[in-house]
């Protein structure tokens, strides 16, 4: 089975997130770049797949900048991935999660697959579009958010749940098909340092921006981010003074309702 | 921009969802006032006829059903090609979608479909002066929030729930019309949907849609314990969340997980009870409007990112707070 995983680099979520000077983006000075959330899922999912269905293959594919875009599709090579696809996204081209789905619609196109696997959503901008849009351009069937994927033996056929407000639907879906991940394992699988040191030694293929640009258009991306800022700070809990416990719920109570106004 | 509106309904439980209601007052706001701009409601589905009622006296000009069964379960990908055929009939510049899961998966594939620009998870819209849609969205698990320009003519947007207020119940009630099954063009082979299995999170409110959340931390010592807060989420109409403590102790089903590897919460009140506040946990609450923490360790990180904080132990706090609101609410 021929499985793709789609993959971003989004700073480490320990990042001390700062505006740039511009106020129009993160400053990304300094930020760790990293395989984490639903992304890392989606890489587990499709080595848990590849061990259990012989003659699986998996191709990691990101879009974005150098260098960073190669280090994450380096760092999914050291996991088990056995190829990776780099669509390249010249510094200073602005683009959107439309634009990201459509450029990863190219490299999906230049190989062949079963299943793509995507995470529902990155941990930065959390737009959650770039699943479902790109499986609107392949003209096949998305579902998300998922979990618990099974298959049968031949990886013809998939069952998994769409988790849903108040519980979650179980659905059965035929291949090829694209696959949002919602699922977290608490502990996915680390790199060994040989498969590390391996890792660096694949070559990546690389999709260029012209022929990105030949098969979207030129048009500008629909949205643009014009502003990046911090919420006001928490300044820590007012903290309530009580002798009982009734007085402590009573003042609560008509803060709850008279300064908050949370309650009615 | 043509400032026609669709706004896309889901139904639940034989109701549309609250979160499609605050979409209705969206719509209607970025329209215009009835007679300037028009604010179309789409309802698909076997249920779309008797929800149309409820959804025609909330501010729209025209209700369409579609009460074909084949969008009774849901695939993105046939709701797309139904949406986008209406949007094009109808002259729409704008769809809003409700931020559900269905709503969520929707947005992506709608906008490839229709050719539009997206943003999903909106927890804030306006109107410039020229008719530009702005957005804004919280990013980074609520660390940090984007403001959206919307660049093109058209846009699919997807509205965080729990964001906007869902328009009351007018006098007056628009038009509803039942709508033939738009022409799907060729579908690709489909999932088959074999049933729905009920999260097991009691018989509150979903979590992630609840305007309260009260959860519960290792704090509790044990699941018989966790009756004291369903009483006090009882009084107040609120879902019960839990740490993933909790949760991996076994105490709670995983469904009840708030956090990074669990679910993400936005409600009006989060109460927090014996939760110590680890990093993890509070990217999945941050978001709410006003956080409570009680817990018997006044250092405890929870209470930097909490509103409203009670040191004490819970097992009396809680009980005494559970009388408290019954008390003011007369019950
Ligand atoms: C990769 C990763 C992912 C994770 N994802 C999540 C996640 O999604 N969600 C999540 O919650 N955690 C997550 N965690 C775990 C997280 O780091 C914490 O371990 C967890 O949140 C702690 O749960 P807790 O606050 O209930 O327990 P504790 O940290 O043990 O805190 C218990 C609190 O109860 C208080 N307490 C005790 N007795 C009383 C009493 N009688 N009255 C009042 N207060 C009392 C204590 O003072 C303490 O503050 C994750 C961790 C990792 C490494």
């Amino acid at each position: 089975m021929e499985l793709l995983v789609l993959i971003k680099p989004v700073p480490d979520p320990e990042t001390r997130l700062r505006p740039n000077a511009a106020g129009t983006n993160l400053d990304t000075d300094g930020v760790k770049w990293v395989l984490t959330g639903y992304d890392e899922s989606a890489v587990e999912q499709a080595l848990l797949l590849k061990e259990a269905i012989p003659g699986s293959k998996v191709r990691a594919i990101a879009f974005g900048p150098a260098p960073r875009t190669e280090e994450i599709l380096r760092s999914a090579l050291a996991l088990g991935c056995d190829a990776a696809t780099w669509v390249e996204q010249p510094a200073d081209t602005p683009t959107d999660p439309m634009r990201a789905a459509a450029a990863l619609t190219v490299a999906c196109q230049k190989t062949p697959f079963d299943l793509i696997l995507v995470g529902k959503q990155a941990l930065d901008d959390e737009a959650g579009l770039v699943g479902p849009a790109l499986a609107e351009r392949l003209g096949i069937a998305d579902y998300g958010p998922v979990v618990d994927v099974r298959w049968d033996a031949a990886g013809r056929r998939f069952t998994f749940a769409r988790a849903v407000e108040g519980g979650s639907d179980r659905v059965s879906a035929p291949t090829p098909l694209v696959v949002c991940l919602q699922q977290a394992w608490n502990d996915p699988r680390t790199a060994k340092l040989q498969n590390v040191l391996k890792a660096r030694r694949i070559a990546i293929d690389k999709v260029t921006w012209a022929e990105v640009a030949a098969g979207i258009g030129s048009a500008a991306p629909g949205t643009h981010v014009t502003a990046f800022r911090l919420p006001p700070p928490r300044t820590g809990a007012k903290m309530i003074e009580y002798r009982t416990p009734d007085e402590a719920a009573q003042k609560l109570v008509r803060l709850l309702r008279e300064e908050a106004k949370v309650l009615p | 921009m043509s400032s026609s509106v669709l706004v896309v309904v889901e139904i639940r439980n034989g109701a549309p969802v609250r979160a499609s209601l605050e979409a209705l007052g969206v719509g209607r706001r970025i329209a215009g006032p009835p007679g300037s701009g028009t604010v179309t409601a789409v309802l698909l589905g076997s249920g779309s006829e008797s929800s149309s009622t409820t959804v025609a006296e909330r501010g729209v000009d025209k209700v369409l059903s579609v009460a074909d069964p084949r969008f009774d379960a849901f695939h993105a990908v046939v709701w797309a090609a139904a949406i986008a055929a209406i949007a094009r009939e109808i002259d729409a510049g704008t769809i809003l979608v409700a931020g559900t899961s269905n709503g969520r998966e929707l947005v992506g594939r709608l906008a490839a479909r229709w050719e539009a620009a997206a943003v999903n998870g909106v927890a804030d819209l306006s109107l410039a002066a020229d008719g530009t849609l702005m957005a804004v969205r919280p990013v980074f698990s609520g660390r940090a929030l984007q403001e959206v320009r919307v660049d093109q003519t058209r846009a699919v947007l997807g509205l965080r729930p729990n964001a906007f207020t869902a328009p009351e119940p007018s006098g007056s009630k628009a038009s509803v019309e039942a709508h033939p099954t738009p022409d799907l063009g060729q579908l690709p082979a489909l999932g088959v949907v074999s049933g729905f299995e009920p999260a097991q999170t009691g018989s509150g409110p979903d979590l992630s849609e609840a305007l309260v959340v009260v959860s519960g931390g290792r704090g509790l010592r044990g699941p018989e314990n966790f009756r004291l807060l369903e009483d006090l989420a009882g009084a107040l109409g609120g879902a019960i969340g839990a740490s993933r403590a909790v949760t991996d102790s076994g105490w709670k089903p995983a469904s009840f997980q708030v956090g990074q590897t669990g679910r993400t919460v936005s409600p009006q009140l989060y109460i927090a009870v014996g939760i110590s506040g680890a990093i993890q946990h509070v990217v999945g609450m941050i978001s709410s409007r006003t956080i409570v923490a009680i817990n018997s360790d006044p250092n405890a990180p929870i209470f930097k990112v909490a509103d409203y904080g009670v040191v004490g132990d819970l097992f009396q706090i809680v009980p005494a707070l559970t009388a408290e609101i019954r008390r003011v609410r007369g019950s």
